[in-house]
């Protein structure tokens, strides 16, 4: 029986929540401001925040509909770790403090619910066949970075999975690409959680819009940065979390940038 | 040589990493343990023709390939490797991994030019063994360690963000202090190291060692294996692994790339190695 799908025109999207539950708050304001008619989230509620439990409520009072990513599986059984796909010594001590603290403070409830979330979701944006995942169509934690992520492989993973419009994140940093003449996309969503490693603390996502061509924005907002810092503080995790919620600048979780998206960032 | 035909094997799940082994395995270096016995001598490996290497990056393409690594040898020996990684570049990521000894600052400019001119990533894995120089040329030869940190210098100050490549002779977290240490006191701003464990091949080959069974394996995701998503192309033929490059009980084909997609035998000591240390020969 084919996947029943739901149609919209105008959506948000949005990845990375990262425990950033003041950030998440602002975003879907914004969202709501600007009339979009469904808010999607890519995954990765959790990781470097202080507050995993609060994102939660406000994902459900906003309806917004979730695909699962590698921290949320990780989290819903309390694995070993959280698969994040890092292979350098310096992500991964950085990873293990973040993947601790979010499963220590993640509760039963909440896991059990990171545990019915989909591995990806397909809707319909006007004429356009969505798909949505959290890394790549093919494993949840493949960063698909902009300078890293082929024509060629966008095509042939659109083609193996029937869709015109590819949407994931995992990678913290936002890109579109228009393939076919225009009549295939992908677009990696970015993150809320945490900054676009610019220099400035505000957070991204997209909205697209079916005009019934595909109309991709990217949408930045200034949220109570100060605020998500102080808490990260607060509860001792490490001071380098707290610094790039200000800054804007990454400095942990870097090591696997491509050569072309670590020269824009200051470490 | 080890029962192949007897040997567990490992999916092919993707085209993900397609390696060229340019120069096949000249190098002008001779180092202690090098993985391919690569040296100046005539190469037991030859040298990959260019009408090959094209050839190889469209049928890559066309699998929906992720990303390109060089290698050798010594791939910046190769005489049309700025066209090659031209050609590359146009489709997708494409890594060197060179030893950082023939470097000029005119061939440095050129590569800034591909990288910058690029929507894809240029990267250049330099290698090392030793943060000091002492001990590194005692395994690479006498002033390799200056001409490498000068190259390392020279790419950084391009803008290209080299990554240093060292084996783990010794083991322990602390080998990847030493070389970011080594690297920040160099100058360069975003120090990036790749450590990687001592495999059993090449020059480093010992005493007939142990190899995998399917009982090892049982209970392990072998799609998780670098040599599931990965070929390798030489002169003689097309492998999934870039350090068995040129070992008959490795090739998988004669030469299309479509012919070397079904799975790969995990006959050699080496394989021990990649599967106890969850090694990766890719950038991350």
């Amino acid at each position: 029986m084919p996947e029943r799908v739901s149609e919209h025109r105008r959506l948000a999207v949005l990845g990375g929540v990262y425990a950033n539950a003041e950030a998440l708050a602002a975003v879907l304001a914004d969202a709501r401001r600007r009339d979009a008619e469904a808010v999607f989230c890519l995954g990765d509620l959790g990781g470097f925040g202080a507050h995993p439990d609060r994102v939660f409520p406000l994902l459900r009072q906003h309806g917004v509909r979730v695909v699962r990513g590698n921290y949320d599986e990780a989290v819903a059984t309390a694995a070993a770790d959280c698969n994040c796909g890092y292979t350098d010594p310096r992500d991964n001590h950085y990873a293990r403090i973040s993947y601790a603290y979010t499963v220590a403070h993640t509760s039963a409830a909440n896991r059990a619910w990171l545990a019915t979330l989909p591995g990806h979701l397909r809707i319909a944006l006007g004429p356009h066949r969505v798909l949505m995942c959290h890394g790549s169509p093919r494993r949840i934690n493949e960063f698909l970075w902009e300078s890293t992520t082929p024509d060629g492989l966008l095509r042939r993973l659109l083609a193996a999975h029937a869709a015109d419009v590819l949407l994931c994140t995992h990678t913290g940093l936002k890109w579109r690409r228009a393939l076919n003449g225009g009549a295939a996309h992908a677009v990696n969503v970015g993150a809320v959680g945490r900054p676009e490693n610019d220099g400035t603390p505000d957070v991204w996502y997209a909205l697209l819009t079916a005009e019934p061509e595909l109309e991709v924005e990217f949408v930045s907002v200034a949220y109570d940065h100060e605020a998500a810092a102080r808490a990260v503080e607060a509860e001792g995790l490490p001071p380098e979390f707290a610094e790039t919620l200000r800054t804007g600048w990454w400095t942990t979780c870097l090591e696997n940038l491509p050569a072309r998206e670590r020269a824009r960032g200051r470490f | 040589m080890a029962d192949v035909a007897a040997a567990p094997r490992a999916p092919f799940v993707a085209l993900s990493a397609l390696w060229l082994v340019l120069t096949g395995t000249l190098c002008n270096l001779r180092c202690t343990h090098c993985l391919n016995a690569s040296g100046p001598d005539e190469p037991w490996l030859p040298p990959l023709d260019a009408a090959v290497a094209r050839r190889a990056l469209g049928e890559a393409e066309a699998l929906g390939v992720r990303e390109v690594y060089f290698t050798g040898g010594e791939p910046f020996l190769h005489r049309e490797i700025l066209p090659l990684l031209e050609a590359s570049l146009s489709m997708a990521a494409t890594t060197v991994l060179t030893n950082g000894t023939v470097m000029t600052e005119a061939l440095a400019d050129a590569l800034a030019r591909l990288a910058h001119g690029s929507r894809y990533s240029l990267e250049i894995r330099v290698s090392l063994d030793a943060a000091a120089a002492e001990a590194n040329d005692r395994v690479r030869g006498r002033g390799t360690w200056e001409r490498a940190t000068r190259t390392l210098r020279w790419l950084d100050a391009r803008g290209l963000l080299p990554i240093v490549t060292a084996t783990e002779i010794v083991e322990g977290a602390a080998t990847y202090d030493r070389f970011r240490a080594l690297l920040s006191a160099l100058g360069i701003a975003k120090p990036r190291v790749k450590i990687l464990p001592v495999f059993p091949v090449g020059r480093a080959v010992g005493a007939p060692g142990v190899r995998l069974t399917d009982a090892d394996l049982d209970g392990f995701d072998r799609s998780t294996l670098p040599c599931a998503e990965t070929r390798v192309v030489a002169a003689d033929g097309v492998y999934a692994c870039p350090i068995l490059a040129g070992l008959p009980g490795a090739r998988l084909s004669d030469g299309a790339l479509a012919a070397a997609l079904g799975p790969a035998a995990l006959y050699h000591a080496a394989c021990v190695t990649c599967h106890r240390t969850g090694a990766t020969c890719r950038n991350a």
